[in-house]
């Protein structure tokens, strides 16, 4: 473990030995981490490699399992629910926590608002959160509703309801994942700004450049260790990215088998414009596994929606065996044996307060009728099917879905999305948020499928995931394609450049297999 | 400015004055009356508007601005507007409830309108310069009298009452006082809400729980229809009569017809306001001003004198 | 909840005792027994009968509101429609009357009327609330104050009457009796049974229940959202529309009174008999014993004096409260029963 050199100016808020589980999972693993005063201290890794639960253990989100916090020098134990920031710690999450109907003004004083004889004293908080701004030299008028805001503006305010609480440690959960080039480049000049006056700043994001340009330390997790705290000055993004990718390739995922050159084309994307899509082209033959990865935000779902007919496809063609389609329902691509597995399982994939059957049957209920009936008979053998093949687990067929287990929900939505005998499978993050074990199963599932001839699509934010599976991978950035991958080529670091927008393929030369 | 442009303009001013009073000299009466919710608001709805017609058709100078309220509160925007927007000379009002309404027409009466109140008395009787109701304590009176008339000791009565408010409540207590010590037995009195499915399922269940029924007060005629029904289901027609309230034409034209199961209906007319704006224009066209209460009667309803109170072309 | 390794899956077979309606069943078991012991006659042949026939308008409208709510919607115009619908059908049988003289065909007329107009009525709701993205509360609120204000149109303020002609061939269709059971009832079975076939033997209801569950997971699911929605307010519409048949030859009239509050007393039937306000869950079921527990609630006040007539509404509240406390409460102890794992 290194540590960086210089000056050991004290640091103002450090972690010191934390681990943290949530049940039986642990997901941080004896963690060190400090910052100083006017610094910013940039985190990094994959999803999942415990950066959130560091920065909520920081803010006082969440409290550790074992090790400790210092704030100032002294041992403390932060208070829970943002009380903290009375403190003078202040998380600004990445989906920004803004009343969108209150006033600029309003929101940098919620919660403490300025009295005067017993009401709102109205013209001070206005002309307070004028001065903060001013101090920010950002011209948002306090008066402006913040719905009405850009994103840029509204990150704006959350710094200037940090400033105007005294915050002396701002944390920012990847701040510039919505923002443009130049909104960038303003919040990087605030946290300049702030770090001058002596602010320490701890900062997520998935994009090296900015790190490079931005942090005085880095600290690198992968899997809740912590791999590395680092200088910047001593790094280089690969340097970075080769830390954060690290392990070995393991039997998690089964041998890959290459599809026949001559395979047919089952889906082809042309030209594809759609809500968060500009440009999108790509084949997909049949037996193949297509990754599809990129920085969360980057577009992959945006493209499977739009193919499968969720959202609406402003220009471009779609072809699935050779014919030009235009899904305008979930139904007809499902009819078309093209299936799409949702990343949000509770919120769109599965029905919590009802069974299995019902959940794995939704899709396909026309195949469980008989004379205009249900058949619940049929529909029971479905699910005794499924169980097996995907290795459900529950206590008994009434338990309700959102008693299940992360990774038997997952196994349910597999099987549900699996009755519907797709051709052509896009799976949306198929392993988020489950254990180790069960996501060995999906892999092994996923590449059975496969071989049996499916071609399937696997858009997924865990960069070893698309490596172990894919046969192929396009990179995605910003709703653009920004390179595809072959054989050799698909691995971290090469990945990540695209990933980051580090590299760019010239012209689309490879993307038609 | 100089006295003289003082002097044009205060001329000006009287000139356009003038202009405006000339063109629009006509008297305005606001009528301000509870929403056809029921069927005797609908009537009260109706012989305004026949009123209205009537007057406005013999008395061109005259204006009657008909204007209906859902709730209290509704009325008293209504009579804000009737004074302030309307400019009305006079207001003829049935309020909602008495009590919140008090106020906003004491407003109206120190804008100088002259007023008249309807049905419902207002609590401080000095706001009013003409008061036109039915009597509702009469109307109980009456149809006790007629009850003492045909039943005596050891004969039983139900009753159907209106809705929890004062009008039903002096119904209610001037019925009870009149048949007090003639014997007659009260089995039972149930609220039907002045509504026909209510008085019929209410009557549905008096007739299952009572063998012996000699006589229904239902008290109103919209009640008295859906006590008709039921007793009819039950085939009970022969053993009992009903007596309603109100003078609705179909239970007129059942008297009229000589109908014995309901052989009578006690008066208590939604024309009467058609009175009230009347005795409004009176005090307007006639030499003399015009004061006073005028307590219409609750005359008991028969085959002799029921064709009198038939009106075929009212709703009600 | 722990999953052991051991245990999977075993798919249940045919019909469980069903928690919800039991809690339901339980309160108007209890309303019979508390009915019978203030006044035997409750239990009278007459009196149930005339309790059955009664719950019927309420009971059928319910049924369509029970899929109306179950897909997370809510008709607050069902009231005011069933007078609308009233009026219109004693119109348009007046004015055959009139023209063509009487015959059973201006009956079959009123009715075909009221069905165009309910299933009509329906559709607008759903349509407005599915393609037009307003809110159902505000939809349906806004075609209440419409067909109560049009009806109250029709009837000048105040009622429309049928010609008495029709009304004595009508009549028979309310007062009449097929094995000693009133048609209304013998329209209120089979309204019920085939809302239960609808609801959970076909795929018709399982999309219901997704929708109101979650509208996502059913779009999601190659649901048609919007068409199912709509198709819920035309069966509340059609529903609405059958009662008002049975309605209208009970007493031969329709006024701006008619059908007041129908709307709240349908969704109480429906809410007391264990279908969730916020959708996802339909018990048609529960919602027949929510309407027979509403309608015997007023049976059993009007049988007795005990009761101060000035209380009978918060007698009303508290046993509606009670119901659905029982139901809820039966639930929980159901889950509770189940062991831990």
């Amino acid at each position: 473990m290194t540590s960086a050199e210089g000056t050991p100016a004290p640091s103002i808020l450090s972690a010191n030995r934390v681990s943290k589980s949530f049940g039986e999972i642990p997901v941080l693993f004896s963690v060190d981490f400090d910052v100083r005063p006017g610094e910013v201290h940039a985190i990094i890794g994959e999803n999942g490699a415990g950066k959130s639960t560091l920065i909520k253990i920081l803010s006082g989100i969440e409290q550790p399992t074992s090790g400790s916090i210092s704030y100032d020098g002294r041992t403390t134990v932060l208070p829970p629910n943002g009380e903290a920031e009375a403190l003078g710690i202040v998380l600004i999450h990445q989906e920004l926590n803004l009343a969108e109907h209150l006033t600029v003004a309003d929101s940098i004083f919620l919660g403490r608002e300025m009295r005067k004889f017993g009401f709102l004293d109205l013209r001070q908080m206005r002309e307070k959160a004028r001065s903060v701004m001013d101090t920010l030299h950002v011209r948002v008028d306090p008066e402006a509703r913040i719905n009405m805001l850009s994103v840029a503006d509204k990150q704006m305010v959350e710094i200037a309801k940090a400033i105007s609480r005294d915050a002396r440690v701002l944390i920012m959960d990847e701040p510039t994942a919505v923002l443009s080039v130049s909104e960038t480049q303003t919040l990087f000049e605030q946290i300049r700004r702030l770090t001058a006056r002596g602010v320490a700043v701890i900062f997520i994001s998935h994009k090296l450049d900015e790190i490079m340009e931005l942090a005085d330390r880095v600290t690198v997790l992968r899997d809740g260790q912590l791999i590395a705290t680092v200088g910047t000055e001593a790094l280089t993004p690969d340097s970075i990215a080769q830390m954060m990718v690290g392990r070995e390739l393991s039997n998690l995922y089964p041998p890959k088998h290459e599809p026949d050159v001559d395979a047919p084309l089952v889906l082809s994307v042309r030209n594809l414009v759609a809500p968060g899509v500009k440009d999108i082209s790509f084949d997909l033959r049949r037996g193949e596994i297509l990754g599809f990865a990129g920085l969360i935000g980057s577009g992959r779902t945006a493209v499977a929606e739009a193919v499968v007919g969720l959202s609406h496809r402003v220009a471009g063609s779609v072809a699935v065996n050779g014919e030009a389609v235009n899904f305008t329902e979930v139904a007809q691509s499902v009819a078309a044996g093209l299936a799409y597995m949702t990343k949000d399982r509770k919120g769109r994939g599965l029905l919590l307060n009802v069974g299995l059957q019902p959940n794995l049957t939704l899709l396909t209920l026309k195949k469980h009728m008989r004379n205009g009936f249900l058949d619940g008979r049929s529909e029971a053998k479905a699910l005794e099917r499924a169980v097996r093949r995907f290795d459900i687990r529950a206590r008994d067929a009434s338990v309700r879905v959102g008693q299940l287990s992360g990774g038997n929900q997952q196994k349910l939505m597999l099987g549900k999305t699996m009755e519907s005998e797709p051709d052509i499978i896009i799976m949306d993050e198929p392993t988020r948020g489950i254990d180790v074990g069960t996501k060995q199963q999906i892999y092994h599932i996923i590449a059975a499928l496969a071989a049996e001839g499916k071609s399937i699509i696997v858009i997924s934010s865990e960069m070893q995931e698309v490596i172990g599976l894919s046969h192929r991978v396009v990179v995605m950035r910003e709703g653009r394609m920004a390179g595809v991958l072959e054989g050799a080529e698909i691995v971290e670091a090469e990945i990540m450049r695209y990933a980051a927008g580090i590299k760019q393929s010239g012209e689309d030369e490879r993307l038609s297999a | 400015m100089s006295l003289k442009a003082i002097a044009l303009a205060l001329t000006a001013t009287t000139v356009l004055a003038g202009a405006v009073m000339g063109q629009d000299e006509k008297i305005r009466i606001g009528v301000s009356i509870p929403a056809a919710t029921h069927g005797w608001a609908g009537g009260l709805n109706w012989h305004a508007g026949v009123a209205e017609s009537r007057i406005e058709a013999r008395n061109p100078n005259i204006d009657v601005i008909i204007v209906t309220a859902d709730s209290p509160a509704d009325q008293a925007s209504d009579i804000e507007d009737l004074v302030s927007v309307q400019q009305i000379h006079a207001l003829v009002v049935l309020p909602f409830e008495s009590e919140p309404l008090t106020e906003p027409v004491r407003n109206a009466k120190n804008e100088g309108v002259f007023i008249t109140v309807v049905d419902r008395g207002l609590p401080d009787p000095s706001i009013q310069d003409v008061y036109v109701a039915g009597n509702n304590t009469e109307l109980g009176k009456i149809s006790a009298d007629y009850f003492k008339s045909r039943l005596g000791e050891g004969d039983n009565i139900v009753i159907l009452r209106g809705i929890p408010t004062v009008i039903d409540t002096e119904r209610f207590d001037a019925f009870m006082a009149g048949i007090e010590g003639t014997g007659i037995t009260v089995l039972d009195d149930e609220f039907a809400n002045w509504n026909r499915d209510d008085g019929f399922e209410v009557m549905q269940d008096f007739l299952s729980r009572f063998p012996d029924i000699d006589g229904v007060w239902a008290q109103d005629d919209d009640i008295a229809l859906g006590v008709i029904e039921a007793v009819k289901q039950a085939g009970r027609e022969d053993e009992l009569f009903i007596v309603g309230g109100a003078g609705m034409k179909e239970i007129i034209k059942g008297i009229m017809d000589g109908d014995t199961l309901v052989p009578v209906d006690v008066l208590y007319p939604p024309a009467m306001i058609a009175t009230a704006i009347d005795v409004t224009v009176a005090n307007f066209t006639s030499n003399g001003p015009v004061q006073g209460s005028y307590i219409l009667g609750a005359p008991l309803v028969t085959p002799d004198n029921a064709e009198q109170f038939y009106f075929p072309d009212s709703p009600f | 909840m722990s999953v052991s390794a051991h245990e999977t899956t075993r798919p249940s077979r045919g019909f469980r005792i069903d928690l919800k309606t039991a809690g339901p069943l339980l309160a108007l078991i209890l309303l019979c027994v508390f009915g019978y012991l203030l006044n035997p006659l409750f239990l009278g042949e007459g009196n149930v009968t005339n309790l059955l026939t009664r719950s019927a308008f309420i009971g059928i409208i319910a049924v369509g509101a029970t899929f109306v709510i179950t897909a997370g919607g809510i008709d607050l115009s069902v009231g005011s429609m069933a007078a609308f619908i009233a009026g219109m059908m004693i119109i348009v049988m007046n004015w055959a009357v009139g023209s063509m003289g009487v015959s059973v065909w201006t009956v079959l007329l009123g009715v075909g009327c009221s069905l165009i107009l309910g299933i009509g009525a329906g559709f607008i709701n759903g349509f407005l609330t599915t393609k037009g993205k307003i809110e159902a509360f505000i939809v349906t609120l806004g075609t209440m104050g419409i067909y109560r204000s049009l009806i109250t149109y029709f009837a000048d303020g105040g009622t429309l009457s049928l010609a008495s002609p029709a009304r004595d061939i009508y009549r028979p269709i309310y007062y009449d009796s097929i094995l000693r059971i009133p048609i209304p009832v013998w329209v209120f079975i089979i309204v019920a049974i085939i809302g239960w076939v609808l609801m959970n033997r076909t795929a018709f209801g399982r999309y219901c229940m997704a929708i109101g569950s979650n509208e996502h997971v059913a779009r999601y699911s190659a649901i048609k959202v919007d068409r199912i929605r709509t198709l819920t307010y035309i069966i509340q519409g059609l529903c609405v529309s059958l009662a008002t048949i049975i309605y209208v030859p009970r007493l031969g009239s329709a006024s701006s009174a008619t059908g007041v509050l129908w709307e709240l007393e349908a969704i109480a039937a429906v809410i007391i008999g264990g279908t969730m306000l916020k959708g996802g869950f339909g018990r048609i079921g529960g919602t027949v014993i929510g309407a027979l527990i509403l309608t015997a609630i007023g049976n059993i006040l009007n049988l007795t004096d005990i009761i101060s007539n000035y209380l009978n509404g918060a007698v009303q509240g508290v046993i509606i409260v009670a119901a659905v406390y029982l139901q809820r409460g039966s639930f929980r102890a159901g889950r509770k029963n189940k062991p831990a794992e």
